[in-house]
């Protein structure tokens, strides 16, 4: 992470459970993952929550779910809970990982790997 | 015992000579009929001698008479005017004297500094030592009085400074552990924040932490003693207010709006974070569960007004009165006897802070039906937000792998007239959320919890006709990176798409998998 959340921890009186309101993961039915990629459809908004309008200005050109939990310091769950406000507010699109399934065989990958080697 | 300065003969008229006074004037008068009615010379004659004998008795008796009772009047005078001085000087005891020396052992003063000032024993002042109308022994009955009520009131007030040294000493303690364990959780909500059942669990113990932090630094603050931490730096009132929030059971109910975009010196974060937290807690607790409890912040005159606003009962003028009452009497000092057996800490302990810090608290009748408190913070405890820790809100505006410009916050108060030189970015145009609108809506949210819906979030529901095409058609920012996904999966755009949503609804039955596969 880049920011160590001890620093976090001296400068806010403010807990993780009132910035995610208790919830510990997104309420929406897309299954956001550390690789998800987040871009933001509507600019921040003064008005918003400070985090989401954090991931709004983060999140600009598209951003895994991954750094904008490492460049807010904040834990990736609580990341995942606020996107998912973003996303019930269809104020971001989110792409989901590639899906295991249609990812090339490993063995075929080994097999390719191996045929590169032997070049 | 002043008595025994009154002879006792003094005390009932001479019985002795009383009878002598008729008796003498008996016989003048009959020695005077005699001289008269008598024929012979030399009985007349006696009995003019007698009666002039008896005549000059009598006179000189009457004199005599009369000397004494000029003695008596003085004598009646002087007692009375000791007597009056002595019940001046136990008056003065029991309502001036006392009182100062009450007084100035509760200010700290020594009872031997008291004592000699106010004029005890042997002190220099002495008050009643050259006062010849107060009898020696009333003097040392005034000053045992005056010097055992001091020892008694400074012993009493060891004793509370004592038990509250404990009380402080204990909250200390558990401060202490809270804190960290408040540190350890965030660490371990970072550690494990990839799983959201622990780190749920985690969230959970977090809050009780903290609800027992707060306990402590109620303890901490009827102890005399500050509330808890010190923060070095300014905070931001956003902070602030979240701050309290995290430390009320009820978090969830509150609504928080918009809020001026000041930051509070670092001295008067704890104590203001402290204060609120009670406010928020009674609003939460008395009102019912199903209602919101409002939370603002406005730029005032005097400074920032915090309102905390519940639907619940509405108080009646006497509750009100009562609620006020001891507001006032927790600002003139704490009695923990009266805190009873029940303590109701929170209106206590407000009342505390604010004299110590300078708030001013009001509770009156909300428009919502229940109680709306008010927080005024002074202006010089407010500064700007440039002055607050660096990571706003828990998060660096300029963090993010672009340094984007931090759009402003709207403020509520009209900068103009408010008067404060407080600089900011001009207002974003932003329309504002009017009154007329009605009340803040809330909506569920799929899990059941509720969520905050914002009034302008009209804007964005009735923008999607226009939305959606152009992320259909128009490939936006970030959509080149979905075509290059969908071009390694080897499938056209529309085909791309299709497997998406199929994915999509695939995964919500297969979350622990994919959270897996994450981490």
């Amino acid at each position: 992470m880049s920011e160590p959340p001890s620093s976090w921890e001296d400068k806010t009186p403010e807990r993780l459970y009132v910035i995610t309101g208790g919830r510990s993961g997104p309420s929406t039915a897309v299954q956001l993952d550390l690789v998800t990629l987040v871009v933001a459809k509507v600019p921040a908004r003064p008005e918003m929550q400070p985090e989401h309008a954090a991931i709004l200005r983060m999140c600009q050109s598209p951003l895994s779910v991954a750094e904008i939990a490492a460049y807010a310091g904040l834990p990736v769950s609580a990341v995942t809970v606020l996107v998912g406000d973003l996303m019930t507010a269809r104020r971001v699109h989110v792409r989901p990982p590639v899906p295991a399934a249609q990812l090339p065989d490993l063995a075929l990958i080994e097999a390719v790997i191996n045929g590169l080697q032997k070049l | 015992m002043a008595q025994k300065d009154i002879p006792p003969e003094a005390a009932r008229p001479d019985a002795g000579t009383s009878w002598m006074m008729p008796a003498i004037t008996a016989v003048a008068a009959v020695c005077l009929i005699g001289a008269l009615i008598s024929s012979s010379e030399p009985v007349r004659t006696v009995c003019v001698a007698v009666g002039a004998a008896c005549t000059a008795a009598a006179l000189a008796e009457a004199l005599r008479r009369g000397r004494a009772l000029t003695a008596r009047h003085s004598q009646i005078a002087a007692l009375q005017h000791a007597l009056s001085r002595q019940e001046t000087e136990a008056v003065r005891l029991s309502q001036v004297v006392l009182t100062e020396a009450i007084e100035r052992l509760r200010k700290g003063q020594l009872p031997e500094e008291v004592l000699t000032a106010l004029g005890g024993r042997g002190g220099q002042g002495n008050r009643w030592g050259n006062d010849t109308a107060l009898s020696p022994r009333f003097r040392a009955a005034l000053q045992s009085v005056l010097a055992l009520v001091i020892d008694t009131v400074d012993n009493e007030e060891n004793l509370r400074h004592s038990a509250q040294r404990a009380f402080v000493n204990i909250a200390r303690r558990v401060q202490a552990i809270v804190h960290q364990q408040a540190q350890e959780m965030r660490e371990m909500e970072d550690r494990h924040g990839r799983d959201p059942h622990v780190f749920g669990d985690l969230l959970r113990l977090d809050h009780g932490t903290a609800l027992i932090g707060r306990l402590a630094d109620s303890i901490s603050v009827l102890g005399g003693a500050r509330p808890g931490r010190q923060w070095s730096r300014a905070v931001t009132l956003y902070s602030v207010l979240r701050g309290a929030m995290s430390r009320i059971i009820d978090y969830q109910r509150v609504e928080l709006h918009s809020v001026s975009e000041v930051a509070v010196v670092g001295p008067i974060v704890e104590p203001l974070i402290h204060t609120l937290a009670e406010l928020l807690d009674n609003a939460t607790r008395y009102s019912p569960p199903h209602t919101r409890v409002h939370l603002t912040a406005a730029e005032v005159q005097s400074g920032i007004a915090v309102e905390i606003e519940d639907g619940g009962l509405s108080m009646s003028e006497e509750a009100r009165r009562r609620a006020e009452r001891m507001l006032a009497q927790a600002q003139s000092g704490i009695d923990l006897n009266d805190l009873g057996e029940t303590p109701r800490l929170g209106l206590a302990v407000v009342g505390r802070l604010a004299q110590a810090y300078g708030f001013q608290v009001s509770l009156r009748s909300s428009a919502y039906g229940g109680v709306r408190a008010v927080v005024i913070v002074p202006q010089h405890l407010i500064t700007t937000t440039a002055a607050a820790t660096g990571t706003a809100h828990g998060i660096g505006s300029s963090s993010g792998p672009r340094a984007v410009p931090p759009a402003p916050r709207e403020h509520p108060v009209d900068r103009a007239s408010a008067g404060v030189a407080v600089p900011r970015p001009a207002p974003a145009s932003v329309p504002r959320p009017t009154p007329a609108e009605g009340g803040p809506a809330t909506e569920r949210t799929a899990t059941g919890l509720p969520q905050r819906r914002r009034k302008d979030r009209a804007d964005f529901y009735d923008a999607p006709p226009a939305a959606e095409p152009q992320s259909a058609h128009d490939p936006g920012p970030g959509m080149w990176l979905e075509a290059f996904h969908s071009g390694l999966s080897g499938g056209s755009g529309q085909d791309a798409q299709d497997a998406r949503d199929a994915r999509a609804v695939q995964d919500t039955g297969d979350t622990s998998g994919s959270a897996t596969k994450g981490a």
